[in-house]
């Protein structure tokens, strides 16, 4: 089964990827590259694309906008990306407690995430309603008079966070798939020594699921530069931009305004965003990641 | 190793108190959006949780005001293609990297991988303006034709699951099989396939869930309002004036329920595909 010639029959079977390789990555790629240097009206055919060098870069350093939708993301990004692990970690830790009625939390902080975004977004439109909705209400009990979030450009983005942490489930089941491969005879060893509850948890769990929290990171940021649906539904970037996230901001030049060349460097320069950050993530991580089975030391 | 209620020892206690806690969070929206929708218009801007009479017929004039049918069918027309190319093209895809030794296989298999990482904002306007120049926007065909060449998004990921699978199934079954004389397609369809049912089916589920949420590429491909998606089509009468907000919300809670559903039976490929999609990637 080893002959050369048989073995070229994978390319055939690979072809598929192949050409989806070519014609819905590499090719869109290099297009985008030439466009993001270009301008062109789309309404036009291809041979009015003219090329403009820099200058949709440098327009795009000076555009006020370019830098709030920045400002929007990261501000997402550092908050929502600690508050949901700190939150993901302890639901996980409590879930991979060893009682009855685990699997059905397990089940219920799961749920949200199956739910398609659009419908979330509606649900929470509803929920955030300053008149009617059942956020108010419930604040309104503790006495306090709740802010017109989605419709308040200072409550706006944290709405979106609180709303993100309704579905943390994803981020749950990676911890928890991360704290069960901690070895068990860890904790007794612990156990033996004296440690505590809280001493078997900082210095055992945390530090072995450490690769996960990595993961967790480098996801999380990537996420803020992807957020769309949400912000696109409940906000449309608004109160005065204050949820104009980058990735609405490049369909708005891309589809609304239909600058194709300005909306090609702006993905160039997320692109690049996003590589950098998970380049540091990595190069930073031998530091304070710990890998099972690691000589380091 | 189950622990019995009596044994429960104080942070046991408080473990599950906070555990409780929280799922009130996540069920009492879902709750309110249920009891919402079967409300009276009037009883929306109300205080209490609970409708007085469950109106159960504002789903079926919110399926009426919402064409609801319509954008299911839409849906569909989608789905059913993208799901077959995605299982049967994925699947092929995976046997050629799993049984194959070609020439610049691994070199390929890396740029696979590399594939998971880049951004899709990266091809998403040149695919568009692809599609545009040969006249194929404002059909389903953008949102379909991807998935038969490997998967949409590359369909990296569920390449890479599938292969992890297939190498794992014994080399002397095809072997054998050729011995007898089956030729690769053969050995593929009647021996690989049949065998790699497991993540077949997980990528039949997370493909179903895909197109179900998706919602910026019919935004960008679909422009006429017949041609509408159930995900696109829902956020699209957000505010219109004939569109109350408990019809709005028992649409909400029609999307809602094939995804629950699929969740509620199929439970381990959900959990299975998120653990395994960060092990892949981190």
């Amino acid at each position: 089964m080893n002959n050369t010639k048989s073995d070229r029959a994978g390319y055939l079977f690979i072809l598929p990827w192949l050409l989806g390789l070519v014609i819905f990555t590499l090719g869109p790629m290099i297009f985008s590259l030439i466009l993001s240097f270009s301008k062109w009206d789309v309404i036009t055919g291809v041979e009015s694309i003219q090329y403009v060098g820099l200058d949709n870069f440098k327009a795009i350093f000076h555009d006020p906008l370019f830098y709030q939708s920045l400002k929007v993301t990261f501000i997402f990004a550092l908050v929502s990306v600690p508050l949901f692990q700190v939150a993901s970690i302890l639901i996980a830790v409590l879930l991979n407690m060893r009682s009855r009625g685990m699997k059905f939390f397990r089940l219920i902080y799961f749920m949200p995430s199956v739910i398609p975004a659009v419908a979330t977004s509606m649900m929470w439109v509803m929920i955030f309603n300053p008149e009617y909705g059942i956020l108010n209400e419930a604040l309104g009990w503790f006495g306090i008079q709740g802010p017109a979030w989605l419709q308040d450009p200072n409550y706006a983005l944290g709405a979106l966070i609180v709303m993100g942490l309704w579905g943390i489930g994803n981020t749950i089941i990676i911890y928890l798939s991360g704290l069960q491969g901690v070895p068990e005879d860890l904790y007794e060893a612990g156990e033996l020594d004296g440690a505590g509850i809280f001493r078997r948890f900082f210095s055992i769990t945390l530090p072995m699921i450490t690769p996960t929290i990595f993961f967790n990171l480098i996801m999380g940021i990537i996420g803020g530069f992807q957020y769309f649906t949400q912000a696109f539904v409940m906000t449309n970037g608004g109160p005065l931009n204050s949820t104009l996230f980058y990735n609405l901001y490049l369909y708005n030049k891309a589809f609304i305004e239909f600058d194709m060349g300005y909306a090609s460097a702006l993905s160039w320069i997320l692109f690049i965003i996003i590589l950098l950050f998970t380049l540091l993530v990595i190069r930073s991580s031998s530091f304070w990641v710990y890998y099972q089975g690691d000589d380091r030391d | 190793m189950q622990t019995s209620l009596r044994k429960f020892n104080l942070s046991q206690w408080l473990a599950l108190l906070i555990l409780i806690a929280g799922s009130a969070i996540v069920l009492v929206p879902l709750l309110w959006t249920v009891s919402t929708s079967l409300k009276t218009p009037a009883e929306v801007f109300g205080d209490s949780f609970f409708p007085q009479k469950w109106i159960w017929s504002n789903y079926s004039d919110a399926v009426r005001a919402i064409p609801f049918f319509l954008f299911l069918r839409n849906t569909l027309i989608i789905l059913v293609p993208v799901m077959i190319g995605t299982v049967f093209t994925g699947a092929l895809c995976a046997y050629g990297f799993a049984r194959f030794n070609f020439r610049g296989k691994q070199t390929l298999f890396l740029i696979l991988l590399a594939t998971m990482m880049l951004p899709s904002q990266v091809t998403l306007i040149p695919t568009f303006l692809l599609f545009k120049q040969v006249g194929l926007t404002n059909s389903f065909l953008p949102l379909i034709l991807p998935a038969f060449f490997g998967g949409l998004g590359g369909g990296a990921f569920n390449i890479f699951l599938i292969r992890q699978f297939m190498r794992g199934i014994p080399r002397e079954l095809d072997e054998s099989a050729f011995v007898d004389g089956a030729n690769r397609w053969q050995i593929f369809i009647r021996i690989m396939a049949p065998l790699s049912k497991a993540p077949l089916i997980a990528v039949s589920i997370f493909t179903f869930m895909g197109v179900w949420n998706d919602f910026q590429g019919p935004l960008i491909y679909l422009n006429s309002n017949e041609k509408y998606t159930l995900a696109l089509g829902l956020s699209m009468f957000k505010g219109m004036y004939n569109v109350e907000w408990n019809m709005l919300m028992a649409a909400t809670i029609l999307i809602m329920l094939p995804a629950l559903i699929l969740f509620f039976i199929a439970q381990k490929y959900f959990i299975e595909g998120i653990s395994i999609s960060s092990a892949v990637k981190g």
